[in-house]
């Protein structure tokens, strides 16, 4: 029923401890048989595209290696130590964090209220469909450029309609935040998409049951739509704070590959990048891609666990 | 049923075929292109990273350089400006797939690994093509030299100037009898100047541009201003930080003052822009001249104004080096050489864009003298404010990346002065402690190279 349920259905396959039979080595060798040869493409290529460079960047995270790939030297936990006492290292998750925390519950919110709304509208379903998902198909460059142009001062659609006067981009107090604007508009789309394909797999028959029970709209939409809904909600919001924490694009793009007013809007991968390809130290900018790396995977596994803690409340 | 459609797997086999004999046929078209050159007998790759008006000033050099020696073809590439740009070119050295000839900022070599990443200049053979040290100013020369080898070969100095608008100023008194800008020595001459200029401004315009919340910009006009009070960021050796505060926070009260006192403004107009719709004053680089001649403005430009006494402005130097190849030699290597020592012998055409030729016969050059304002700001050569020579200096690189957005904090306003002198002085100290990654070494200490 939605992508959710997909995820965790190999849960329902896996042989009861009763009917297990088979040592662990005989099994082994059957779903070799069965699947081994279907994977082994991918298997290649995931080594050799996501485990290589992983095992390697973690190695040079513990070197003092620069860009030209000679003479690296094994340094310890130095590159590590640097970055945990580097203040650039803290302001640059800061930001990234903070861009996080403002663009996660406004996407969740906007993308449900545009499902719903794109859901119950009559006339011309597919023209408010494509409205809010377009911009998701434009390029991270090509909706900054776009944003740039509308947050200009002087001659930007922004001041003009609202009639302000605000220098948006140039101060640090809202240099983030139309970053944050400029996203929410690029990429609610997605969310937008799974909130709708998640509204109309909710069987009529429930909101029938109800009406007939005498509930009324908000009845319906809190006992019924929302309660459905939970599951694609986790998901858009694991999806949204992974996105969200990776910010990089459309902030370099809008501030011109600078780190903005007073360094406001220095992400993290950005930071990593200028480490990386303007200093050439690409021990640290890998030291610092591992941190970053830990961060993330731990988010994921976060949102992993309790939803198994949620599934074993429900059993 | 319906009629036979092309099974899936056909058509996936048909767009592999096609995919196949598409790589083929353009591996083909590649080696006829080659082949058309091949009545040359070297081709010399060259990489640079010239667009707008110094692209076509560049593309035409080279077209006659071509015309003067059909027997070495260029195979020339422009590339983004930037860093996209000089880490394409550390990865090119590093992978040995490197261009024959490159064009790089003078203040990048330390950092860029000469011996490793650049291979020296033969300076014999390029005298044999009429190029000596003895052409160029002895500073420029000086800093090319890493360990007694020549690194790079001075193409120009780009430097930051004062543009004036000759029809306002001279509604505001401030040209001289010769008709040029009148010059200033201290600052409160300086703000009289720009109260006059704001009189005679007309429209919505500021009165003078300074790129206030540009980092870089920033960054290279306090440079000016505190090499002028004779302050230097780095000791010789470049292991200490010297920077003064004091000196530091009387730059940045100066650049302050010109937004509280109402001439410059920080709310992101383009001051570039501005100084064509009548504002006084614009602080620019060399390279704005094209577009301030195209828009046929009347106007000058002269070095930033001495107010602390000493003249002083922020130069940068395009040169040409030779990235590292592990075969580097033979009639490939000496075509970069012709190439490099007749674009430098020939860079009249070059100074249209603003810049002042490096190649000091050049500048006796009628054709130069004839350039206006070109031949106005050739004394900002005598005085060239630089980066101080550490591996994390130089256009763009990792020091302007981190000091400049701190002097523009100070200049819109949301910092201290002093407070922010002191910040420079940590970042500075903070930079000074990172090794070199190129050498396994701090700072500057080596440009020796394994």
């Amino acid at each position: 029923m939605s992508v959710l349920d997909t995820a965790v259905a190999p849960a329902a396959v896996r042989p009861s401890p009763a009917t297990d039979v088979e040592s662990p080595r005989t099994r082994l060798t059957r779903r070799l048989q069965h699947g081994g040869w279907f994977v082994a493409p991918f298997l290649v290529l995931f080594a050799l595209f996501v485990l290589l460079p992983i095992g390697r960047g973690l190695w040079l995270s513990f070197t003092d290696a620069n860009i030209s790939g000679t003479g690296e030297r094994f340094v310890g936990l130095d590159n590590y130590r640097e970055a945990f006492g580097n203040p650039l290292m803290w302001d640059a998750l800061g930001h990234s964090a903070y861009f996080t925390l403002l663009v996660v519950p406004c996407i969740v919110v906007l993308a449900f209220l545009l499902a719903m709304l794109a859901h119950h509208i009559e006339r011309a379903k597919w023209l408010w469909r494509l409205c809010f998902f377009a911009p998701f198909l434009l390029p991270s460059t090509v909706a900054g450029n776009l944003w740039q142009w509308l947050f200009n001062p002087a001659t930007g659609m922004i001041n003009h309609v609202f009639g302000l006067d605000t220098p948006w981009l140039t101060q640090k107090s809202t240099a983030l935040l139309a970053v944050v604007i400029t996203t929410l508009w690029w990429t609610v789309g997605f969310s937008f998409l799974l909130f709708l394909a998640a509204l109309q797999n909710i069987p009529d028959h429930l909101y029938e049951a109800a009406a007939l029970d005498g509930a009324n709209a908000w009845h319906r939409l809190v006992h019924i739509t929302l309660p459905m809904l939970r599951n694609i909600t986790g998901l858009v919001v694991t999806l949204q704070i992974l996105a969200s924490l990776q910010v990089f694009d459309q902030a370099v793009v809008m501030q011109d590959f600078g780190p903005g007013p007073e360094e406001s809007t220095r992400t993290f991968v950005q930071y990593t990048l200028e480490e990386g390809f303007t200093a050439y130290r690409v021990g640290y900018a890998s030291a610092i891609s591992i941190i970053f790396f830990v961060l993330i995977a731990a988010v994921a596994l976060g949102r992993m666990w309790l939803l198994r803690k949620r599934e074993e409340g429900v059993r | 049923m319906s009629p036979p459609l092309p099974s899936r797997r056909g058509v996936l086999g048909s767009i592999g075929a096609l995919a196949v004999a598409g790589s083929f046929g353009l591996a083909a078209a590649n080696r006829s292109a080659s082949a058309i050159a091949s009545d040359a007998d070297v081709r010399v790759r060259y990489w640079n990273l010239f667009s707008g008006g110094d692209g076509a000033n560049m593309i035409a050099m080279l077209d006659s350089f071509r015309a003067a020696n059909p027997r070495t073809d260029v195979k020339d590439s422009t590339l983004q400006w930037g860093n996209p740009y000089y880490t394409k070119l550390a990865m090119a050295a590093a992978g040995n797939r490197a261009p024959d000839l490159a064009v790089m900022h003078l203040g990048r070599i330390p950092g860029f690994a000469p011996g490793r990443l650049l291979d020296p200049w033969d300076v014999r053979l390029l005298a044999e093509y009429g190029v000596h040290e003895a052409d160029f100013d002895p500073v420029l020369w000086k800093r090319a030299v890493v360990d007694g080898k020549l690194y790079g070969l001075p193409l120009d100095i780009h430097a930051q100037l004062c543009f004036y608008r000759r029809d306002v100023c001279e509604q505001a008194g401030l040209l001289g009898d010769d008709g040029e800008l009148a010059q200033v020595t201290s600052p409160e001459e300086w703000f009289k100047a720009l109260k006059a200029a704001k009189k005679a401004v007309k429209g919505n315009v500021h009165t003078i541009g300074i790129k206030a919340d540009e980092p870089n910009f920033s960054w290279w006009f306090f440079l000016s201003f505190y090499t002028q009070l004779g302050g230097t960021c780095l000791s010789a050796d470049g292991r200490d930080v010297t920077l003064d505060t004091d000196k530091a926070t009387q730059v940045l009260e100066f650049l302050r003052r010109h937004l509280t006192d109402g001439y410059s403004t920080a709310i992101g107009i383009a001051d570039g822009e501005s100084f064509v719709n009548g504002s006084a004053f614009t602080w620019e680089g060399n390279w704005s001249v094209p577009v301030f001649s195209g828009a046929k403005l009347k106007y000058g430009a002269t070095p930033l104004p001495p107010v602390f006494g000493k003249p002083a402005t922020h130069t940068e130097s395009h040169c040409f080096v030779l990235p590292h190849q592990s075969r580097r030699g033979g009639a490939t290597d000496e075509g970069a050489h012709r190439l490099a020592a007749y674009v430098v012998k020939n860079a009249t055409a070059w100074a249209r864009g603003g810049h002042i030729p490096a190649y000091l016969p050049t500048l006796d050059d009628k054709k130069y003298l004839s350039l206006r304002p070109q031949s106005e700001y050739v004394s900002a050569m005598d005085h060239m404010a630089v980066e101080p020579p550490a591996w994390f200096a130089g256009s763009t690189g990792l020091l302007a990346q981190r000091i400049g957005p701190v002097i523009a904090s100070s200049n819109v306003g949301s910092a201290r002065p002093d407070a922010t002198a002191r910040r420079m002085r940590d970042v500075l100290e903070k930079l000074v402690a990172m090794k070199n990654p190129m050498e396994g070494s701090s700072a500057t200490e080596g440009g020796s190279a394994a």
